[in-house]
């Protein structure tokens, strides 16, 4: 990262190399199609460069990824529904996100969709993108408790459905 | 389902390589290699708080200079400490949160809203402890002049801690106005204990306190407005 501030276009490239498919699994996650996820990523790194002065180095890298990314998200967002009235039920988009991933990111869709967004969005970055519980609270501009908080709320929700009767979804059976 | 499972199948997902086109790769790394050039990072955030701080400082003092420093003479020395001293301490708490602000992923002791709620609480509690005359004259007038007062002075110390900040990337534009509004608020508080001489209870506790809270939510929805034009 250094590097690239100091305006190294081998780093450059070795860094969206890097962090680019992990971006990319970011928006992707998030229920949007693939051509928006790759639109996303384009828009993230245009920003990323913008501002990367803003980069302090010894500072952990990934947090300051996801928080420009999801910055990028919430715009997307934003725009998206003020050009479009169509809506997406939250169903038919994680049909979308599981066809196009493997069994294994079926499974993980399934599991994770009875969650709220933020819930959703701190597992995903402790247990997907392995990142600690100190750079997911500094990627979400939230303290290290909001965190925990929110992963023990996800787990506990996660529980609660899986011991409850009737119809549920479970890990790789969807509704079972 | 026991968290071992949830585990297994968490582990399983992110054990799997994401495949991104490299033509789409290589269109980004092309995108920004016109433009790629050295840049200075930005300063540590201890020197960046203690600009802000500075700031606030000097706007107040600067404030105050234009009607006189009747108030802080007319204040005890106890006073003076338990009263600065608070407005130091959040002063350097929400300089230090606005800094985290303007600079993606950083780390975030409070949230913007606990931040104003402790220093509205805070600031209720010293006032209440040092106050004790409950009457009120003229305590809608001059009330409102003192609030008037205070946010005038709070625009030109946000104005300044922007242009401080202003090589930094706000990642939530509200939550930055409104810690930056808090801290401009602080600001224009400081100066109205430095110039006014109103030490009725009620008219330090309402008018005074609420400098803060009213310059913090002006900041969210400037930060609101900004977001929208974006």
């Amino acid at each position: 990262m250094a590097r690239y501030q100091a305006g190294d276009f081998a780093a450059a490239t070795a860094l969206i190399e890097c962090v680019g498919p992990q971006l990319h699994r970011f928006f992707l996650a998030q229920f949007v199609s693939r051509a928006d996820a790759d639109d996303l990523l384009q828009e993230t790194w245009l920003r990323i460069h913008r501002v990367r002065h803003t980069y302090r180095p010894g500072e952990p890298v990934l947090p300051w990824f996801y928080a420009i990314a999801r910055r990028v998200r919430v715009d997307h967002y934003r725009k998206a529904s003020r050009t479009t009235a169509r809506e997406h039920s939250l169903a038919e988009m994680s049909q979308v996100a599981a066809r196009e991933d493997g069994q294994a990111a079926d499974d993980l869709e399934t599991l994770l969709a009875p969650l709220s967004e933020s819930q959703r969005e701190v597992i995903r970055m402790m247990k997907v993108a392995g990142m600690s519980l100190e750079e997911v609270a500094r990627a979400t501009s939230c303290s290290v408790g909001a965190v925990k908080q929110r992963v023990h709320r996800a787990y506990e929700s996660l529980r609660a459905r899986a011991s409850a009767p009737g119809p549920k979804k479970g890990p790789g059976g969807g509704q079972s | 389902m026991k968290d071992d499972e949830i585990d297994e199948v968490l582990q399983r997902a992110s054990g799997i390589p994401h495949e991104v086109e490299p033509a789409l790769l290589k269109r980004v790394a092309n995108s920004i290699h016109p433009s790629l050039r050295p840049v200075r990072p930005l300063p540590p955030t201890r020197v960046l708080t203690a600009g802000l701080i500075l700031i606030c400082a000097a706007v107040a003092l600067v404030g105050a200079a234009r009607t006189g420093f009747y108030g802080i003479e007319k204040l005890s020395l106890w006073e003076r400490v338990l009263i600065f001293s608070t407005l130091s301490i959040l002063a350097w708490m929400a300089g230090k949160e606005l800094v985290a602000e303007f600079i993606p992923g950083s780390r975030h002791r409070f949230s913007p809203h606990a931040l104003l709620t402790f220093a509205s609480v805070a600031l209720l509690g010293v006032f209440a402890l040092l106050f004790r005359n409950y009457r009120s004259d003229h305590f809608i007038s001059a009330g409102i002049a003192c609030l008037l007062s205070g946010l005038l002075v709070a625009i030109p110390a946000a104005f300044l801690s922007w242009l401080l900040l202003r090589r930094g990337f706000a990642v939530n534009p509200v939550s930055a106005g409104l810690v930056g509004g808090a801290l401009a608020g602080i600001s224009g508080l400081t100066m109205l204990e430095l110039q006014c001489v109103n030490f009725q209870a009620l008219h330090v506790l309402v008018w005074h306190t609420a400098v803060v809270p009213v310059s913090a939510a002006a900041g969210a929805l400037v930060g609101w407005a900004l977001r929208r034009r974006s």
